[in-house]
């Protein structure tokens, strides 16, 4: 290995894509930490359960949230969690990609993102509106639907 | 239109539920129970309801169980029972939950004291008593309107005053004091304190009877309550006006009883240096769950079951007249003369003597001639 200051560690996605990637940035994944801790021979690590295309935005997320230093500074928090909402202006077959990235990769913030942005897309919406974001059919019968309504008038009102 | 997917069945389950969890509406939670068969499903059998309650108020932990009080079909399943069973359990827990969720959440805000119970210590009773801080106005007619503490050279003392809630399971949202400023001393001086701190709790006796054995006017013993809450400090501002604290989240108060700690003073009396805390009004700002829900502890330390009638209204609290399922033991009072069962039977007592008290009636000269020293307004020595 070469004696740099910053060390490498190279992933393979599920496709075969190859990501040479700093040891800091990888280490946000605790998968990854505890995979480096116990082989630090240097070879490729593979992640099997993620594409190329998630695993590019994963590297992305964690690059950012090593590269800002965490700080008390009310203006830098903000800037990081607008950040955040760009980042998440993707669609929603790459969003629940990215949910099991970070659950199989074990990246905490990462997951809580990903899960807050899906409870963001449900809040405030009707069960049809729901039904329709996540193309989820409606298996009740009226008559079901008319006694979960009555029995919680206010929720629907 | 991108083609959507089914999270929740395609995610884990511990996912699925983690993003559930971030649903902090419980209209949210109950529409998305409403979405389909396995939605419904996954919300009841996961007690998305139940946990949405746990996190917006800590204080459940407490809870032993929750009690439909209508349900005629017996007690709630036993382990290793038939898997239909439980699942009528908990079909019934989450009707309960989604319930209590927006009762906590939703359900109307208003005034929530009852009545006054007691304070650490009193300089002139019943002219300088507690009741007085139910009283919006520092004054009535003449009379200045008040609770002054006994005076001290330590300006460390504190002071506690103790107030019973309109129900014995109520959200408190926000709490205001108004500390007193004597108009009619040299430099009219405000008797604030330096911080007030809030504590919330339930009687240590478990019959509601013995709330009368707290005499009025004297030193409540602190054993006699358990405080389950202790909010953080809040510097009070020596300013004469209604002081709003909010607390950082609303705060489930069970048993129904709250304290409100006065630390530190920073006033002495020119007449003899001593300092004093004195407050002209408190009042209380959250949601009574009852008669919906009613809270029964269990033990001392707090453990209680909730009973829920499904048949009741969330009302707005109101201390006094139409509340039937309050249970008190004080006197309630002729309408002319208060507005709220706030006042002892020794204030009544000091009205009928002709006393000038707290009343809300024009005062007439011509009255003052046999009580010349209650009628001149100063400060009672």
């Amino acid at each position: 290995m070469s004696t740099e200051e910053r060390r490498i560690v190279v992933l393979r996605s599920s496709d075969e894509e190859i990501f040479e990637v700093d040891i800091d940035v990888a280490s946000e994944s605790q998968t990854i930490k505890h995979s480096i801790e116990d082989d630090d021979s240097g070879r490729v690590i593979p992640v099997p359960n993620v594409d190329g295309h998630t695993l590019a935005k994963v590297i992305e997320y964690c690059k950012k949230h090593v590269e800002t230093p965490r700080s008390d500074d009310r203006d830098a928090q903000d800037a990081l969690r607008a950040w955040d909402t760009e980042y998440m202006k993707i669609d929603q077959n790459t969003l629940f990609e990215l949910i099991l990235a970070a659950n199989y990769l074990n990246i905490k913030g990462l997951l809580d993102l990903t899960c807050q942005t899906v409870a963001d897309m449900i809040k405030g919406k009707s069960p049809e509106e729901i039904r329709a974001m996540f193309n989820i059919k409606n298996d009740f019968t009226p008559q079901e639907e008319e006694d979960i309504r009555k029995e919680n008038q206010w929720a629907f009102e | 239109m991108e083609l959507g997917k089914d999270f929740l069945d395609s995610l884990d389950i511990d996912t699925s539920v983690k993003v559930l969890m971030y649903l902090d509406d419980p209209c949210d939670v109950v529409r998305v129970g409403s979405v389909s068969h396995f939605w419904r499903d996954f919300v009841i059998s996961n007690s998305v309801c139940k946990q949405l309650c746990l996190r917006l108020f800590p204080q459940l932990s407490s809870l032993v169980r929750v009690v439909d009080i209508t349900d005629r079909a017996g007690m709630p399943a036993e382990a290793g029972s038939s898997r239909s069973i439980e699942w009528e359990h908990e079909d019934r827990e989450h009707k309960i939950y989604a319930s209590l969720a927006w009762g906590l959440t939703s359900s109307e805000v208003s005034d929530c004291i009852s009545e006054a119970i007691s304070a650490s210590s009193t300089d002139n009773y019943p002219e300088e008593s507690i009741h007085n801080t139910l009283e919006p106005m520092d004054r009535v007619g003449r009379r200045a309107s008040y609770w002054s503490s006994s005076g001290q050279r330590n300006p460390a003392v504190p002071e506690k005053l103790t107030y019973k809630l309109v129900s014995d399971f109520c959200v408190v949202t926000e709490i205001s004091v108004q500390p007193f400023q004597a108009f009619f001393q040299a430099y009219s001086p405000i008797y604030s304190a330096k911080a007030v701190r809030f504590r919330m709790g339930h009687q240590l006796f478990s019959d509601d009877s013995d709330s009368d054995q707290i005499m009025e006017g004297t030193q409540p013993a602190d054993n006699q309550f358990v405080w389950t809450y202790t909010s953080p400090e809040f510097p009070m501002a020596q300013e004469n006006s209604l002081q709003k604290f909010k607390l950082p989240q609303p705060v489930l108060c069970i048993g129904g009883f709250l304290q409100i700690e006065l630390l530190g003073r920073v006033q002495t009396q020119e007449m003899d240096g001593l300092f004093y805390i004195c407050v002209a009004h408190v009042q209380v700002v959250g949601r009574s769950l009852s008669p919906v829900f009613v809270a029964e502890i269990l033990d001392p330390s707090g453990k209680f079951i909730l009973k829920y009638n499904p048949k009741a209204k969330f009302s707005a609290p109101c201390a006094g007249e139409d509340h039937p399922d309050q249970v008190h033991g004080t006197p309630t009072v002729a309408p002319e003369i208060v507005h709220r069962q706030v006042r002892g039977w020794e204030q009544i007592l000091n009205l009928l003597r002709g006393n000038l008290g707290v009343g809300a009636y024009d005062f007439d000269d011509e009255h003052h001639e046999s009580d010349d020293e209650e009628l001149a307004v100063q400060f009672i020595p």
